[in-house]
């Protein structure tokens, strides 16, 4: 369903949980999060491991189902489609940037970012994602194969790969966490750099407090629930 | 080198403390090529047990005397009685059993006397039914067969030759019967007493008198054979002893041992390649743990040691499991065989063809092994601070290779050494290598024109193709172990296809429908005139018959001809011979040429060129006959070029007339009629000539496409070990690469892809590897088989494309249940877990 009210925001979440189901037992990870983005924003998700950021990733993703609550994303009711429409949905609307790449190894590079506009049918696709690459710096790079790649080179290509097909929405969990500090900043110039340019709505997970300062606006949280959403510093300096 | 082993000893047990999960593959692999390997080398011991402990019931004594149309004469069996010895006459020969209804059935006759049988026991059911002549009514017993083929039962009368029989029994047990394919038809069995009533033997009919003799206790039966044929013997008698009680079956037996031999050693190589590539992905996932030992101070041949003795361990295992394996699977063999061996095995335990597979299986092991092996030593202690910690391509050291080839060559020099015919054995190991290279550039060709076709934009399609050609893809192993697997079975159901063709449906149109055998001299116008005034037949021919056996070629005994191994059955037992003034229809002289119609000189021969070659024997040459007890040196005139398939009389021997005329002889005549006659004729010249038998060429055929199809059972069951191989080593293959395809899944899912998407590449994979390793299967198998018809078997050989096709299709059918069983696991699994941060 296409999303009429461009002033609406892009995530809408209502009272979602979200409980694991482990060995031991069933896991409650999210427990009533509300949660309301706009376009365009960027938003740096904050919090001790275990506390559920990457749960609420992934059910933005529609990578996982929400146990209870409303889900809507870039105006679509996630809790109502079925796995292949999910998949769709992703395609067109959601990029994601993963701290471990999840590049495939066995594509190269080119093949790897231009697998998504593949999927939707775009015949520009191998066009699409060389322009993409050269964007992050990796022009030189595209018929490289991931093993053959340094972590930073791997992680432009995921960024490349996120960006390609210009989502609306764009994910990252932890995109710097195997990455040394400057290679880390470079990437995190590039990721920021496109959002800005494409006007896309970011929600990044991280653990480095100068990271999320970056974002516009910072949420907190804590044993599964917001314990606080505010503007950052920076932005509040602002 | 002792101190590695020790060590390495030491090492390798800490390590199999954890199990051998990755080896797995491996102990399977050669446990069901062994198990192939054992199961035909106790089957075939245990048959030829059951020959030699059971020689003197088949034969039916300690000595059989095989005197050619008539009956040993008195003095003769006057010595054997004087000398102490008991003596059993048998007679056989062919005749029709005519049942109250008139329907009626060639069968094999055979009259005893009260002796029989010296060893062993007859058994009737019922148990105490007797042959004995009650009143009028002689007795018979017949096989099953007949009975049912008749719808007779004991109690009613059957009719053979001119004499009226009471049916009294169906033959449970006859214990000088080798099991042996009805061809002419099956058993009736009558007292000798009765056979003069039949009016079946007459002068020049097929009969053949046999002897049995049991010899005195602690005499040898060899010694009392050559002095009775030294004193009462003649150059027609054939005397056997027990250890010779059946020539034919052994031959039978090492022919078809050494097929099913080779089947199991094309399951065992199909093994190998799954050991070479179960102990590259078990060394791959043990590479961190080399470079760790190699890092703490392990010497290259400590590394060496600790993996080949695990690989040992593993492989002595699966040689266990696969030698009882293949043990019970000789049980069930000779119960599903039971009918087709013509003796019933001595299950048993068998130590030589069990170590002989156990060796076959370690050989195979370490010639598979060693490379791998040899290229795990080479990872260096550095390795462990890279990312990914594997075998180095290229070459192991000098010593690996060495050993490596050594094995090899010993595997060969194994598979040479033990074979009935070296030659066809070679053939094999060298068809095996031309396959396995076949199979690697066929992978080679798949991945090149798959990285050619890398830009299609079809994503699914394109997904698919770089699977196969992406680095480290498995394409070369799956495709080899798939496609050799898949070669064998080819070549069986065209080499069987072929054979089956040939009997059956090849059938020349010009066919007879029948054949008479035993027509009197003095009955032929009348058969012939009787015969042509039948409605719906259209062709009679007939030609006088009589039995020789070739005793001298150009002077030289036939037991000493040197003789080519396609020819020299001919030199044994009887042949056909026939006269006639002009040469037979369509004959093709290609040497020599025919005597004039009129011809009243010496006796001069027409002969087979074929077998003249074989014995080096030409135009000009004598051959020395021996008719009814008496030589005749025949002068060879002519060759001819016989073309046995079309079914017409053919004579490898044609005499001049003249002297064969005067000789006792019968004739034999072909009829061909349309299909709906051919009962009615069969049954209007029995029942005008009651000692002419009548054989149903359909009949026949059929009784030998049944031999034939029983034989490609036990072919096809032993080759589907090779297939069954060929599937464990991809699915093992598929195995080893699930965790990938399960993570490429879950990215692809996370990128957008559906699910019918990812089916739809993974379909392309497997389609496409399938689709390729069925062509070249029926590629190589169509080549294999060529060359097993024809210079094995020496027949023609034929394309067969249905048989291919069905060959294609299955393989693409497996490869894409196994891909798409593959990929429904990945698909199953749940993208979230895998994604998150480790």
């Amino acid at each position: 369903m296409p999303d009429t009210a461009d002033a609406a925001p892009l995530i809408q979440a209502e009272g979602l949980v979200f409980t694991a189901t482990a060995m031991a037992g069933p896991v409650p990870v999210l427990r009533g999060v509300d949660l309301s983005v706009g376009r365009g924003e960027a938003v740096g998700i904050v919090g001790p491991s275990g506390s559920g950021k990457t749960s609420l990733l992934m059910l933005l993703a529609g990578l996982e189902r929400p146990s209870a609550g409303r889900l809507r994303v870039a105006g679509q009711d996630l809790g109502a489609m079925d796995e292949d429409g999910l998949a769709r949905f992703r395609r067109d609307q959601v990029g994601i940037v993963f701290q471990a790449f999840h590049l495939i190894p066995t594509m190269t590079a080119l093949e790897n970012v231009a697998v998504p506009l593949e999927f939707a049918g775009r015949r520009d696709a191998f066009d699409r994602a060389a322009e993409a690459l050269r964007e992050v710096g990796l022009g030189h790079r595209l018929d490289h194969y991931p093993g053959q790649m340094s972590g930073g080179e791997q992680q432009r290509t995921a960024l490349a790969r996120a960006v390609v097909a210009e989502p609306r929405l764009l994910l990252a969990d932890e995109p710097t966490g195997n990455l040394d500090r400057g290679t880390g900043t470079a990437v995190m110039d590039l990721l920021f750099g496109l959002r800005q340019r494409l006007g896309t709505t970011l929600l990044l997970i991280t653990h480095d407090p100068l990271l999320a300062e970056r974002c516009e606006r910072q949420v907190r949280i804590e044993d599964g629930r917001i314990v606080s959403d505010a503007p950052s510093l920076r932005m509040a300096a602002e | 080198m002792l101190a590695d082993i020790a060590l390495g000893a030491r090492l390798a047990r800490r390590e199999l403390r954890g199990g051998a999960r990755g080896l797995r593959i491996v102990l399977l692999c050669l446990a069901l090529g062994v198990a192939a390997l054992a199961a035909v080398g106790t089957l075939r011991s245990a048959t030829e047990a059951g020959l030699a402990a059971d020689g003197a019931r088949i034969l039916g004594g300690d000595i059989e005397v095989e005197v050619p149309y008539r009956p040993m004469p008195a003095e003769a069996r006057a010595w054997v009685a004087a000398r102490g010895g008991a003596l059993s006459e048998v007679v056989e020969m062919r005749g029709m059993a005519v049942a109250p209804g008139g329907e009626r059935t060639l069968v094999e006759l055979k009259a005893v006397d009260g002796a029989y049988p010296l060893y062993g026991e007859l058994v009737l059911d019922p148990p105490d039914a007797t042959l004995a002549t009650r009143g009028d009514r002689h007795g018979v017993a017949v096989e099953r067969a007949v009975a049912e083929r008749l719808g007779v039962a004991p109690g009613t009368t059957l009719r053979i030759g001119d004499a009226t029989f009471e049916l009294r029994a169906v033959i449970a047990t006859e214990p000088d019967r080798v099991a042996s394919p009805a061809v002419l038809g099956p058993r009736a069995m009558i007292l000798a007493e009765a056979l003069p009533a039949t009016g079946l033997i007459q002068p020049g009919s097929l009969v053949e008198y046999d002897y049995r003799i049991r010899v005195p206790a602690g005499e040898s039966p060899r010694a009392f054979g050559a002095a009775l044929q030294a004193a009462h013997g003649d150059g027609g008698w054939r005397v056997r002893y027990a250890d010779q009680a059946a020539p034919g079956v052994n031959r039978f037996l090492d022919r078809a041992a050494a097929f099913l031999t080779l089947a199991g050693l094309s399951a065992l190589l199909v093994g190998g390649i799954g050991v070479a590539t179960g102990v590259r992905g078990w060394l791959d996932s043990r590479g961190r743990t080399i470079a760790t030992l190699r890092c703490l101070g392990a010497p290259a041949g400590t590394i060496l040691a600790t993996y080949l003795i695990q690989v040992l361990v593993l492989a002595a295992v699966g040689i266990a499991i696969g030698l009882v394996a293949g043990f019970g699977l000789t049980w069930l063999a000779a119960q599903a065989l039971a009918g087709t061996l013509p003796v019933p095995p001595r299950l048993g335990f068998y130590p030589a063809p069990l170590a002989l597979a156990a060796l076959y299986g370690l050989l195979t092991a370490l010639a598979f092994a060693l490379w791998p092996l040899g290229r795990a030593q080479r990872i260096p202690g550095a390795a462990l601070f890279r990312d990914m910690v594997q075998a180095q391509p290229g070459w192991p050291s000098r010593g690996i290779i060495v050993a490596n080839a050594l094995a090899v060559a010993a595997l060969v020099a194994l598979v040479v050494g033990t074979a009935e015919q070296p030659a066809f054995a070679i053939g094999f190991c060298a068809g095996a290598a031309a396959t396995l290279l076949l199979f690697r550039v066929g992978a080679s060709a798949l991945m090149w024109v798959a990285r050619r076709l890398r830009h299609v934009r079809r994503p699914a399609l394109r997904l698919g193709l770089a699977n196969l050609h992406r680095p480290g893809a498995p394409t070369p192993v799956m495709l080899v172990a798939l496609g050799i697997g898949l070669t064998t079975l080819a070549a069986v159901a065209t080499i069987e296809g072929n054979l089956r063709r040939q009997i059956t449906n090849e059938l020349p149109d010009a066919a007879p429908s029948f054949f008479f055998i035993d027509i009197q001299s003095d009955q032929a116008a009348e058969f012939d005139r009787l015969a042509r005034a039948q409605p719906g037949v259209q062709q009679v021919r007939r030609v006088p018959s009589l039995r020789a056996q070739i005793v001298a070629v150009n002077g030289v005994p036939s037991d000493q001809v040197q003789a080519t191994e396609d020819t020299r059955w001919a030199l044994r037992g009887d042949r056909g011979l026939t006269y006639a003034a002009t040469p037979p229809e369509g004959a093709r002289i290609v040497a020599g040429q025919w005597w004039p119609a009129d011809y009243n000189g010496p006796p001069l021969v027409s002969f087979d060129a074929r077998l003249a070659r074989g014995w080096g024997l030409e135009v000009g040459g004598t051959l020395t006959v021996n008719v009814l007890g008496r030589d005749i040196d025949l002068r060879v005139a002519s060759l001819r070029d016989i073309e046995y398939r079309n079914l017409s009389i053919n004579y490898a021997m044609v005499a001049s007339p003249g002297l064969l005329e005067a000789a006792p002889h019968t004739n034999i005549a072909t009829i061909r009629a349309e299909l709906p006659a051919e009962s009615r004729v069969l049954r209007v010249l029995t029942d005008a000539f009651p000692n002419i038998s009548g054989i149903r060429v359909r009949d026949a055929l059929e009784a030998v496409a049944g031999l034939l199809e029983r034989i490609g059972t036990a072919l096809r069951a032993t080759s589907s070990l090779t297939l069954l191989a060929g599937m464990l080593v991809l699915a093992g293959a598929v195995a080893a690469g699930q965790r990938r395809r399960v993570r490429d899944a879950v990215v692809l899912k996370t990128v957008g892809a559906t699910r019918s998407q990812i089916r739809a590449a993974w379909l392309v994979e497997f389609g496409l590897l399938g689709l390729v390793a069925g062509l070249l299967a029926a590629a190589a198998g169509s080549a294999a088989s060529w060359a097993v018809v024809r210079f094995v078997m020496r027949g023609e050989w034929a394309f067969l494309p249905g048989t291919l096709a069905v060959t294609v299709a299955g393989c693409v059918a497996l490869t894409l249940a196994l891909g798409y069983i593959g990929t429904a696991l990945a698909l199953r699994v749940r993208p979230a877990p895998l994604l998150r941060n480790e």
